[in-house]
C-alpha cells in the first residue's frame, strides 16, 4: 500500500507464460502524475516496454485493464475501464523498428473496473502468453489461471453465460474474446456482459495472442478517501446535477442514436465510405425507429443515471435478441456507411460483430470498402468468394463478417484492416481506404468537419473520432479517461465543478480545471513520446485522398470537402501550439519539463 | 404509476394499476411478484420497498445507497455514511444475460420460514429466536450473542423465498436483512430512475417470494421471448 488515498496503490500483475501472479506497488507520483485508466496505462506501458519496436503480439506487450479514482466509489456514471495496450493494428509509413506501432486505449462501460477497485487493486495487467486457451479469475486476493480449452471458439454471447455457470457465482464481472481474438484479427474487440465493448485498436486481438479467453473478478473491497465529508458533500452536488434533469432522461431516452438521423442531417456521417455526408434513409435505422420497433429496455453502467445502453428484440428473417444498438458508431459504420437501412438486419450485423468479438466501427469500415471496390470493378465475385457485396445487401454483409472472424478466404485478406486490404488491391484504392495509421475511421464523416479532422488524424492511437477537436479537447478528453466517469455525463456544465471537487476529496490532490487539463496534458504528451519513438513522424498524421477530392452531393453539407492547404496549415499550428517541432511533431523539450517529462 | 418518496397506495389504487385480470407481465413490471399477491390478499397494510423492473436500469445505485447507511465509516471519532462499496449492500441487483436486472430486497415476509428455521430456543421474556421479526417495523433481526452461525435462516430463505439472506463467510451469521432505514430507504432515495419505491401495502397477506432467477426468467420470456438466458437452468 502506498498510503495513497483513493488508491490501493497496486496493481495485479499475471504472467501467464510463468502461471504465477504478484502485486506491484505503482509509485505515488505516478498516481498524481498519471492518475488511472488511460493515463496510468500509458505510464505502465512506457516502464515496461523499454524500446521501440516490440510486437504488440509478444508475450512482452502488456496488456492492461485500468479503472481509475472515480471507479469502485458511487460517483455517477463511473463505471469506465481502460484497456491500455501496444496496438497491433496501427503502423508508420517508415520506421527502422520492424513491428512498430502506437498506444492503443480503449475505454469501456459497464462492471468491470469498479469490480477490479473492489478486488483491491487499481489495475490488472497481464503479460506472458499461456500455453493453451486459458481464463484468469481473480477473487480479492486469490488468483488462478485456469483451462479454457473447452471454450475454444466460443462466440460471445454464449461464453457470457457458459463461464458464469463455469464460475457458479454470478457476482464474477467478465471480460472475454471471441473467435475472432483467438483467431488474431487485428481489430478483435473485448467484449463484456454480451453487449458492452473496448472495441477499438485491437485489444483483442492482444488478448488473442497470450492464449487469453477470458478474465473474471470480484472483490470485496473499496479504496478509501482523502477526505470523507468533502467527498459525500460533493457526491450529493454530483447526484443533483445529473438526477432526473433533461439532460440525462435524453440519454435515456435514444442514448448515441439520436445522432444517427441528427448528423445526416448535419451532414457529417459516415455514408458510402465516407462518400457522402448526408443517408437519405436515416430515419429508417435512427433513434425514433429503434424506440418504435426494437428497443424494449434502457440499461446503465455501474452507477450512471443516464441509461443509454438499449435492449430489445426483433422478428423476422434476422430477428433475435438485440443486447444494443443500434448505437450511433454500430447504425451508422454498418448502416448509413454500407447503404443498408433494414433495422432487423442491421441489428443482427451489429449482434453477430459483438457475438465474434470483433470492432463494429473497424469491420463496418472495412466491407464499406470492400463494396466500394466491388462497385468500381476493382475486385469481382470470385476475389469475394462469391459473395455478392453491393451496397446495402445484408445477406452480403453478414457472410463477410463470419469470413472476416474465420480468416476464411478473402475474410483473412480482409481481417488485415482497410490499410493492407487497399495495398494488396492497388488500382488506386488507397484513395478510399479510409484509416489514419491503419486504424480505421469511426462514423464521423469530415469532407465538412475539419476540426473532427484534427481529432482523426493527431489522436494517439490511430483514427480516433473521440480524441478531441482541439488541443483543451484532446487534454481533457484524455484526462477523463484517466479518472474512471465515462465522458457522456460531462456535457452537463452544471457537473463540472462537482466532478472537480469529487477528484480532490477522493485523491487530495487538487484538481481545478488547469491542473485537470495539465495532467491531460502530461497523458497525452507521453503518448505522443510512446509513437515518436516508435517512429511516428508528421507524414503520419495523413488523410487518404478522398477527404480533399471528393465533395458531397446531397445533403446540408452539399459540396464540401477539406482543403489541403488549410488542413496543413491548420496542423502546423497545432503543432506548433502543442510545443512540438513543426516538422518532424516531436515534442520539445520545454513542453516536456513545463509537463514534468524531461527525466522520464 | 410507482409513487416516490413513501406515497402510499390504497389497495383500490393498487388494483387499478395492476389491471387485475390483464396479465402477469403488468403485475411484476410493477410491482414484483410478492407484494402482488400481497396486495391483493385484502389484509392491513405495512410499508416496505417494492421494485419496478421495468424502469431499473441496474445501475447499482441503490446498493452504494444502502450500503452507505447500513454500514457506515468512522471518520475522526464521527460516525459518517459509508463510501456504498456494494459488498455490505442489503439490497442485490441481479444481472441477467439478455439484459434484466432484478434487484433483490428482503420481503419481509409475513410467515417468516427464515425465523421458523432459527433453532435457538426462544427468549423467555420476548419470544424471540436468536432470527426474528421485529413487531413494529417488520423487519428480521438476529441477535448475534446468541445466533449460533448455522445459516438455517439463509437455507430457509434461499430455498423457499428471495435468497437475500447471506451467511457471513466468517461467523456464519446471517446478514443483508432489510432495515429499510429507520423508515427512509436510501435506495428508494437514491434510485436515479424511480424503479424503487416504499411504499404502504397490504400486510399479513399470503407470500409468494420469488429468488432473482425465477423473477429474471419471466422477464426475459415476457420481454425477449427468450428461454434460454442467464447462465441460469
Amino acid at each position: 500500500m502506498s498510503g495513497k488515498p483513493g488508491y490501493h496503490g497496486r496493481i495485479l500483475e499475471i504472467d501467464l507464460s510463468s502461471g504465477k501472479s504478484r502485486t506491484v506497488a505503482i509509485a505515488p507520483e505516478d498516481l498524481d502524475k498519471f492518475v488511472g485508466g488511460q493515463g496510468l496505462g500509458m505510464k505502465l506501458l512506457w516502464d515496461r516496454l523499454k524500446k521501440p519496436g516490440i510486437d504488440a503480439l509478444s508475450p512482452e506487450n502488456p496488456l492492461m485493464f485500468i479503472p481509475g479514482p472515480f471507479s469502485g466509489l458511487p460517483v455517477p456514471s463511473s463505471s469506465r475501464t481502460c484497456v491500455v495496450t501496444k496496438s497491433p493494428i496501427t503502423a508508420p509509413l517508415t520506421s527502422e523498428h520492424r513491428h512498430a506501432s502506437t498506444v492503443t486505449y480503449s475505454n469501456m462501460g459497464g462492471f468491470f473496473g469498479p469490480e477490479i477497485r473492489f478486488a483491491g487493486y487499481d489495475g490488472l495487467v497481464v503479460i506472458g502468453k499461456a500455453r493453451e486457451l486459458s481464463y484468469i479469475v481473480i477473487d480479492d486476493d486469490k488468483v488462478s489461471i485456469r483451462d479454457a480449452r473447452k471454450f475454444k471458439g466460443m462466440r460471445t454471447d454464449a461464453f457470457d453465460r457458459a463461464f458464469l455457470e463455469e464460475l457458479g457465482d454470478r457476482k464474477y464481472k467478465t471480460v472475454y474474446i471471441g473467435p475472432a481474438g483467438e483467431n488474431l484479427i487485428p481489430y478483435s474487440s473485448i467484449i463484456h456482459t454480451a453487449g458492452r465493448a473496448a472495441g477499438r485498436g485491437g485489444s483483442g486481438c492482444v488478448m488473442g495472442s497470450k492464449n487469453l479467453k477470458a478474465i473474471a473478478v470480484k472483490g470485496s473491497g473499496q479504496p478509501g478517501v482523502a477526505d470523507h465529508e468533502r467527498f459525500l458533500t460533493a457526491l450529493e452536488k454530483a447526484r443533483r446535477a445529473l438526477y432526473g434533469t433533461t439532460y440525462a432522461k435524453s440519454w435515456a431516452e435514444q442514448g448515441t442514436a439520436r445522432a444517427i438521423v441528427g448528423n445526416s442531417n448535419a451532414g457529417t456521417e459516415s455514408v458510402r465510405n465516407y462518400r457522402e455526408g448526408t443517408f437519405t434513409e436515416a430515419d429508417k435505422i435512427g433513434g425514433d425507429a429503434a424506440r418504435r420497433d426494437v428497443w424494449v429496455r434502457d440499461f446503465a453502467c455501474y452507477c450512471c443515471p443516464l441509461a443509454c445502453k438499449k435492449s430489445g428484440v426483433t422478428k423476422g428473417k434476422y430477428g433475435g435478441v438485440v443486447h444494443d444498438g443500434p448505437e450511433y458508431e454500430t447504425g451508422v459504420m454498418l448502416g448509413s456507411n454500407l447503404m443498408i437501412s433494414d433495422m432487423p438486419g442491421l441489428l443482427r450485423a451489429i449482434y453477430n460483430i459483438d457475438d465474434l468479438g470483433l470492432d463494429q466501427i473497424s469491420t463496418g469500415n472495412v466491407i464499406g470498402f470492400l463494396m466500394e471496390a466491388y462497385e468500381k470493378g476493382m475486385i469481382d465475385r470470385k476475389f469475394l468468394d462469391g459473395i455478392d457485396l453491393k451496397w446495402g445487401s445484408v445477406d452480403a454483409t453478414l457472410a463477410m463478417i463470419e469470413k472476416i472472424a474465420a480468416k476464411d478466404g478473402v475474410g483473412a485478406l480482409a481481417a488485415q484492416g482497410v490499410a493492407n486490404l487497399s495495398r494488396h488491391i492497388g488500382q488506386g484504392s488507397e484513395k478510399f481506404a479510409i484509416h489514419v495509421k491503419g486504424l480505421e475511421l469511426a462514423a464521423h464523416n469530415i469532407q465538412g468537419n475539419q476540426p473532427r479532422a484534427l481529432s482523426y488524424v493527431t489522436a494517439s492511437r490511430g483514427a480516433c473520432h473521440m480524441s478531441g477537436n482541439n488541443i483543451a479537447m484532446q487534454n481533457r478528453r484524455a484526462m477523463l479517461d484517466s479518472t474512471g466517469m465515462c465522458f457522456f455525463p460531462t456535457f452537463e456544465p452544471a457537473l463540472e465543478e462537482p466532478m472537480l471537487e469529487l477528484l480532490s476529496a477522493i485523491t487530495g490532490h487538487e484538481y481545478h480545471q488547469a491542473e485537470f487539463e495539465k495532467a491531460g496534458e502530461r497523458i497525452f504528451n507521453l503518448e505522443k513520446m510512446f509513437n515518436y519513438r516508435e517512429g511516428f513522424r508528421r507524414g503520419d498524421d495523413k488523410l487518404p485522398d478522398r477527404f480533399f477530392e471528393d465533395a458531397f452531393t446531397i445533403g446540408a453539407k452539399k459540396g464540401a470537402v477539406l482543403d489541403r492547404k488549410k488542413f496543413e496549415d491548420m496542423l502546423t499550428t497545432y503543432y506548433r501550439d502543442r510545443g512540438w517541432d513543426t516538422v518532424t511533431t516531436k515534442p520539445g523539450e520545454a513542453k516536456l519539463k513545463e509537463l514534468g517529462l524531461e527525466n522520464i | 404509476m410507482t409513487k416516490e418518496n413513501g406515497g402510499t397506495f390504497t389497495r383500490r389504487e393498487f388494483l387499478k394499476g395492476v389491471g387485475v385480470g390483464g396479465g402477469a407481465l403488468v403485475l411484476f413490471g410493477q410491482f414484483g411478484i410478492h407484494s402482488a399477491a400481497w396486495a391483493l390478499s385484502g389484509e392491513a397494510t405495512l410499508k416496505m420497498v417494492v421494485v419496478d423492473y421495468k424502469k431499473c436500469t441496474g445501475c447499482r445505485t441503490c446498493e452504494t445507497a444502502c450500503s452507505s447507511r447500513n454500514k457506515p465509516a468512522a471518520v475522526g471519532g464521527k460516525e459518517l455514511p459509508g463510501l456504498g462499496n456494494p459488498y455490505f449492500a442489503n439490497i442485490k441487483v441481479h444481472n441477467f444475460n439478455p439484459d434484466v436486472d432484478v434487484p433483490n430486497v428482503c420481503a419481509m415476509c409475513a410467515d417468516t420460514p427464515c425465523a421458523k428455521a432459527c433453532p435457538v430456543e426462544p427468549d423467555g421474556k420476548t419470544g424471540r429466536r436468536a432470527f426474528y421479526r421485529d413487531d413494529a417495523s417488520h423487519t428480521m433481526h438476529n441477535d448475534a450473542s446468541r445466533c449460533i452461525g448455522c445459516g438455517s435462516c439463509a437455507k430457509a430463505c434461499a430455498s423457499q423465498r428471495t435468497g437475500v439472506i447471506r451467511p457471513n463467510p466468517e461467523t456464519g451469521k446471517p446478514e443483508r436483512m432489510c432495515t429499510l432505514c429507520g423508515g427512509d430507504p436510501q435506495c428508494v432515495k437514491r434510485c436515479p430512475f424511480g424503479a424503487l419505491s416504499y411504499v404502504e401495502v397490504r400486510r399479513d397477506r399470503k407470500f409468494y417470494g420469488l429468488g432473482p432467477e425465477k423473477i429474471a426468467a419471466e422477464l426475459a420470456r415476457n420481454w425477449y421471448g427468450t428461454a434460454e438466458f442467464g447462465g441460469v437452468k
